[in-house]
């Protein structure tokens, strides 16, 4: 079944007077549980399209699918309530709120979904617990690695249980190493808590995690490479 | 709780920022209930501690045929009556006083005389804030019931030092009586008193029953009323309205007899304003005498048939007898008859007076009641409106205006009976509010600047701030917050600091005021003297004063902080988090 369903997507961007098309016609479709990478070079459109599918951003053209919504036609409100509950995000910049500390930052979104702050806490405790953040759980952003705030930064996303969680160059900003162990702690929680993962590299040492690759050049798909 | 939690912390990252901001409101705030709290000081001064003695919360003032000086009402049961049983009065008492020259030991000054009630019995309240006002240096009030020295007083210190008298030594006064005749009398100095106000530096208290003594007063007979309320501010309007009311005058009736044969009569006063002597003049007519005569201060005009059965005509004497209320002997006069009429006469047994030879008669020796069951006149047609009152009431005003137009009529008038007036210190110096409010205004125009300058701060800060967390919006409107969630974070920020800076400021403009307070003016005859009590400056704080001002200031910066909040709940998620700087 597919999770994300999407025909002839087209994103311009105004630059001044001019138009720059960021998405000229993508169609895509996503299984439910996949781990897929989208890849391209930059400027390719793969953050764009990261956008749109996570509902940050709006088509210009075309019909976007998400979890069997068709997100195009939706106001702010709704918009917003189906990021917070049906998606997951996880930033090249980690994008950690820094005056909260870890457990904080993990349980936000179920406070943002009115859980009670006991639930919320608990559902927190065992997140930090998975991705390895057990004895960190009242630091600061300020106070960790990269690697341990991306580690932060997938709690927070997996903390609704959400239908697909999008990461955009999740390992840019990180070390070969921190980044192949986020890269698995990635896989792993797809494994684990079934959740489609779709991210967004242009690094090939990265690809070899992927079950599906997407490649993306000039704001289309190209074609998909076979998964390793 | 997510929401606040955010808000407190985003606060505290930004400290020094933030403190620099807080200050200036802080400073702000300070200056807004410092300036409030004197100008309500002010008022204070004036109404409890100045107008409160000299006129009460509410007064019932009478004036004698319009002598502003004669303040006498001659039925002293009858306006108290009006008084009674009214739960919200605290004090009701006659205000007895003049201002007569006094002659110290080699000085002379003007003093204000002030007769009070030694032989009541205060509550604590009452007490304490007379021994607040005016406190004893030397002797105590319990002196001016001495009775082994002649007219015992209590002097202000000020003026004590200025006739340079001290404790027992005696000061002569000259002072016009009630009614005009000049008097003297010599007084003994008993106490010495340190009071708060420089209004209050020329004021010599005496018992109550000596001055009115002195006074010319007669037992039943009573001083303009002087009465405290309890929270006067919401009560003495509506009391003032209620004691007015029942102090509703009835026609003057003198129920007399006549001649040698004792004849029953009704003396009536008729007033004699010009528009009442032409309305006389169209339906009376007269049989003999004149009108010039009639319209003179002893004028009477008697029924044809009654002067016929008292055998007198126009030019001819009647004598006039009536019980007195108050005593014991009965009151004969003897009148000159000005005219005999025909008809239109009033009544067949009328005995009409002019009224300003009636109303001389009348207060002088008021007459008692008819007895149960008796005859009563009552006034028919035209007479209703040209038969004198007992008594004018004044009608009640709202404001100083209004308060003085009313005294300026009673002046043109020329009234001859007497005139009750019944008026709230509110009224009698609605000035002093308007002074208050002009304060107020000014203090707040002023603030009101200073507060622009704080808030060109707020939005400058906030915009900074949104610049700065501009990734930061797009994390949470990304993960799920909502718009409106956004915006009332910055907003909640707003007020938290507003809040905090305004608890600041209200602990510094306290810390201000004690300061203030502290310093010692020595004003001598300076009449700004009168803004201080014991030579500091008065403040007042007030709740709705103080809560006025920190939700003024809280408003104005929550309005303020709404534009660049709104500003960063729409920013599109896209974008922010896009967003480098």
């Amino acid at each position: 079944m597919n999770i994300i369903e999407i025909k002839d997507l087209k994103k311009d961007y105004p630059l001044g007077n001019t138009i720059v098309p960021a998405l000229r016609g993508v169609d895509l479709e996503v299984a439910e549980g996949d781990f897929m990478s989208i890849i391209g070079p930059s400027g390719s459109g793969k953050t764009t399209l990261l956008n749109v599918i996570g509902c940050i951003d709006f088509a210009t053209s075309g019909n976007v699918k998400v979890a069997g919504r068709e997100i195009t036609a939706l106001d702010d409100r709704q918009i917003t309530d189906i990021r917070l509950n049906k998606i997951g995000f996880i930033f090249q910049t980690f994008n950690l709120i820094p005056v909260l500390d870890v457990l904080e930052n993990i349980e936000f979104p179920l406070l943002l979904m009115k859980r009670s702050a006991a639930e919320a806490r608990k559902r927190a405790e065992k997140l930090a617990e998975e991705v390895g953040l057990g004895e960190h759980i009242h630091h600061r952003p300020a106070e960790l690695s990269g690697g341990q705030r991306q580690r932060v930064a997938i709690a927070r996303a997996l903390v609704t249980n959400p239908d697909i969680v999008l990461a955009d160059e999740p390992t840019a900003n990180l070390d070969s190493v921190t980044g192949a162990s986020i890269l698995e702690l990635m896989r792993r929680m797809n494994e684990l808590e079934k959740t489609t993962f779709i991210f967004s590299t242009h690094d090939a040492n990265v690809l070899k995690y992927a079950r599906r690759i997407v490649k993306i050049k000039d704001g289309l798909i190209e074609k998909e490479p076979v998964a390793a | 709780m997510l929401l606040l939690r955010l808000s407190l912390r985003n606060l505290l990252r930004q400290k020094r920022r933030n403190m620099l901001l807080g200050s200036a409101m802080a400073i702000g705030v300070a200056i807004l209930i410092t300036a409030n709290s004197f100008s309500h000081g002010i008022s204070d001064i004036m109404f409890n501690k100045i107008m409160r003695y000299v006129t009460g919360h509410v007064a019932v003032r009478f004036n004698e045929r319009g002598g502003v000086m004669r303040e006498i009402f001659r039925d002293r049961q009858r306006v108290w009556d009006a008084v009674k049983d009214e739960p919200l009065i605290e004090e009701a008492d006659e205000a007895i006083g003049t201002f007569s020259r006094a002659i110290g030991n080699g000085r002379s000054d003007n003093i204000m005389l002030i007769g009070v009630d030694t032989g009541k019995t205060l509550s604590a309240k009452a007490l304490k804030e007379l021994e607040d006002s005016f406190r004893m240096s030397e002797g105590k009030w319990e002196d001016l019931k001495r009775t082994d020295v002649e007219n015992p007083v209590i002097v202000a210190e000020e003026k004590a030092r200025y006739l340079n008298v001290k404790r027992n030594d005696t000061i002569r006064v000259r002072f016009r009586s009630m009614f005009g005749q000049d008097q003297a009398a010599r007084l003994t100095v008993v106490g010495i008193s340190k009071n708060d106000n420089i209004f209050m530096q020329g004021v010599v208290f005496l018992d109550r029953g000596r001055a009115k003594d002195l006074l010319g007063f007669r037992p039943w007979e009573t001083g303009s009323l002087s009465i405290t309320v309890k929270d006067p501010q919401k009560n003495a309007f509506a009391l003032a309205d209620r004691i007015h009311a029942r102090l509703k005058p009835g026609l003057a009736v003198i129920y007399a007899s006549a001649g040698a044969a004792r004849r029953p009569v009704t003396a009536l006063g008729f007033k004699t304003d010009d528009a009442s002597k032409e309305k006389l003049k169209s339906f009376i007519k007269l049989s003999s005498g004149s009108w010039d005569k009639v319209f003179k201060k002893d004028g009477v005009i008697l029924p044809s048939a009654l002067a016929g059965a008292l055998g007198v005509t126009a030019g001819g004497k009647i004598t006039l007898a009536y019980p007195r209320k108050f005593e014991k002997t009965p009151k004969e006069a003897v009148l000159t008859v000005a005219a005999v009429c025909s008809s239109g006469c009033a009544a067949p047994d009328a005995v009409l007076l002019n009224d300003a030879g009636f109303y001389d008669l009348y207060y002088e020796d008021m007459p008692a009641a008819p007895a149960a069951g008796a005859r009563r006149f009552s006034a028919e047609g035209p007479w209703a409106e040209l038969l004198a009152p007992e008594w004018v009431l004044l009608k009640r005003t709202n404001n100083t205006d209004d308060y003085k137009k009313k005294y300026q009529d009673i002046a043109r008038n020329k009234w001859k009976g007497t005139t009750i007036d019944v008026s709230t210190m509110y009224e009698t110096a609605s000035d002093i509010l308007k002074m208050e409010s002009v304060l107020n205004i000014i203090t707040v125009s002023a603030v009101l600047v200073l507060f622009f300058i704080i808030l060109l701060g707020v939005v400058n800060t906030l915009r900074m701030t949104i610049r700065e967390r501009t990734r930061e919006i797009g994390t949470v409107r990304a993960i799920g917050m909502q718009r409106r969630d956004v915006r009332d974070m910055f907003l909640l920020e707003t007020l938290l600091l507003t809040l905090f800076s305004s608890a600041a400021g209200l602990l510094l403009g306290f810390a201000v005021m004690k300061g203030l307070a502290l310093i010692t003016f020595h004003p001598h005859d300076n009449p700004l003297g009168m803004l201080l009590v014991n030579g500091h400056l008065y403040f007042l704080p007030t709740f709705y004063g103080v809560a006025g001002s920190v939700l003024l200031i809280i408003a104005i910066a929550v309005v303020t902080a709404w534009f660049p909040a709104r500003r960063a709940a729409n920013l599109s998620p896209a974008k922010a988090l896009g967003h480098f700087g």
